[in-house]
């Protein structure tokens, strides 16, 4: 760090990853308001909590191990190789904590790990345990009102510090076998977190059924309407606001291209904002996607949902959803028609699986998240056939076939079936659905008594007091 | 006493860790993995402990369909009394 224009790119980098944080928060603001909106009153602070404390839980894990499987399962391990060694990464590594960078105690660290570690281990973690409580917080909102806050909390912890960050690293990484293999492109994480977390919730809901009252007794589905519609869309704001800083944080803000110590081309500079794969890219194009796609999907659904508040706004985050595998590459108007299929999609497939299968999710999460992330990776696999998957050389190029076999790994092997296998642990325990009775009068119905009981004391007293002034 | 391996700022440019007792990282992670673990199973059991409250209280009162009521009753009267 003696060297100002060297300090100035690492300690931008510092700071953009940072900032990306602060901007993905609101993505969890608008989780919580989002599902409190959309429960009924005698479960909300149950509901609230559910989600508030999926992130202690998914932070200390991430801490625990979620970061080091990120470096160390690249190989899968043992689809193209073995574990790979990430020591700055362990939860043990002096790195995973206040470091200066200078030569390390721990002999499994070299100088040159601590120099380049040291100021961007803790921010970029942080990115990464941000997508954690993102595709936890997903999952959250289609298993309200019926789900034990126990249960919920230890599948949060599966797939925010475990599969999510799995298949982070096979398809989401410079270097992940996928990316190696079968050419996956998902840039801005339609599978990596959309798919996955979208695959989880529906293998959680096969097992925990439907809220009571939600199924007639034909089988045709009731309206649970949004205890408050209002809530609901402010939280769906707020989701966009935090995706700007959930899409900048999939790129590297400045690098060499060419001069980076893995991709070494002699004689040539060329400094570039890069996606997750180190392909150079620019928050211009990106920009312009986002906003389109975004576009895209709000007009679509509004058409299709009749201009229903709940499906437009889950229209929006459909299309950039539907969109986000491509949008490093695409022209913005690809990403608008591909955003308006993204929307179409979830809205259709949510209500034909509904009727088809009985299935309750409650805010449409696999609907937005699953259903469109999973067509976003199909399409761009169609958009960007041939293109490189990397500028490594000996990379699979981009394909159809290799990105349907990476959303069928995302919704399906680290989605779909680590929750469906987890939840019947659970539910064969016992520990998956709250009690009859207690879902009949609301999770919180001891609060609210307690609340009454409360506000009634008080009321007394400021009685008592009225009557010994008079 | 100095828990930690800094005493000034003047060689900061070859400082590494600088938190308090480096070389203790093996045992705060598994402090850290055991207090996860417990927290869990502490959770588990006062979640236990409550539904088996909330569901005799139920019982007591006649059952979810007279609790409803009962809640349907007072909120109906806080809203006149409002």
């Amino acid at each position: 760090m003696d060297n100002e224009l060297t300090s100035l790119g690492i300690i931008f980098t510092e700071f953009y990853y940072w900032v990306t944080v602060v901007f993905m928060f609101l993505i969890h603001v608008g989780f919580c308001m989002y599902e409190v909106g959309a429960s009924r009153y005698k479960n909300h602070t149950h509901t609230l909590m559910k989600n508030t404390m999926l992130i202690p839980l998914v932070t200390v894990t991430f801490f625990f191990f979620g970061w080091w499987i990120y470096f160390a399962f690249v190989n899968g391990p043992w689809i193209i190789g073995p574990l790979v060694d990430a020591p700055w990464a362990t939860p043990w590594s002096e790195l995973m904590g206040t470091h200066m960078g200078g030569a390390p105690v721990q002999d499994t660290l070299s100088a040159d790990d601590t120099a380049y570690w040291a100021r961007i281990n803790g921010v970029f973690w942080a990115a990464f345990l941000l997508f954690s409580w993102t595709a936890a917080s997903i999952v959250s909102g289609a298993v309200i009102e019926r789900i034990r806050p126990s249960a919920f909390w230890i599948l949060a912890v599966v797939i925010g510090s475990f599969t999510w960050i799995i298949d982070a690293s096979w398809g989401w990484s410079w270097n992940g076998w996928m990316v190696q293999k079968l050419g996956y492109h998902d840039a801005y994480a339609s599978g990596v977190i959309h798919a996955i977390a979208g695959g989880f919730a529906l293998g959680v809901l096969l097992v925990l059924g439907p809220r009571i009252g939600k199924f007639r007794a034909d089988g045709t589905p009731r309206n649970i309407n949004p205890h408050n519609p209002w809530l609901v869309t402010i939280g769906l704001f707020l989701i966009y606001t935090g995706f700007w800083g959930f899409y900048v944080a999939c790129n590297i803000p400045v690098i060499d291209v060419y001069g980076s110590a893995m991709l070494d081309v002699e004689g040539k500079t060329f400094f570039s904002a890069t996606n997750i794969y180190l392909q150079p890219t620019t928050l211009s194009a990106i920009t312009f996607n986002f906003l389109m796609s975004l576009s895209g999907g709000l007009m679509v659904a509004y058409i299709v949902s009749d201009g229903d508040a709940f499906w437009t706004y889950s229209g929006g985050l459909a299309g950039v959803i539907g969109a986000s595998s491509g949008n490093d590459l695409y022209h913005p108007i690809q990403a608008m028609i591909i955003g308006g299929g993204g929307a179409f999609l979830a809205y259709k497939m949510h209500y034909w699986v509904e009727n088809r299968f009985k299935i309750d999710d409650a805010v449409g999460a696999v609907a937005v998240h699953g259903y469109a992330g999973f067509y976003g990776i199909v399409v761009a696999g169609f958009m960007l056939w041939g293109y490189p998957s990397s500028p490594f050389e000996g990379y699979a190029t981009i394909s159809p076939w290799g990105n349907f076999i990476g959303a069928l790994i995302m919704f399906f092997l680290l989605g779909f079936i680590p929750a469906w296998i987890v939840s019947k642990i659970l539910h064969g325990f016992g520990m998956l659905r709250i009690p009859r009775e207690i879902e009949l009068v609301g999770l919180d119905i001891n609060y609210e008594s307690a609340r009454a009981a409360d506000a009634e004391e008080v009321a007394q007293a400021i009685r008592e007091e009225a009557r010994s002034g008079a | 006493m100095a828990t930690g391996a800094v005493d000034n700022w003047l060689n900061i440019d070859t400082f590494g860790a600088i938190y308090p007792f480096v070389g203790s990282e093996g045992f705060l992670a598994f402090l850290g993995i055991a207090l996860w673990i417990v927290w869990h199973f502490w959770q588990i059991r006062k979640e236990n402990v409550e539904f088996n409250k909330d569901t005799e209280n139920i019982k007591r009162q006649g059952g979810p369909g007279k609790v409803l009521e009962d809640e349907s009753r007072r909120e109906i009267g806080d809203q006149v009394g409002q």
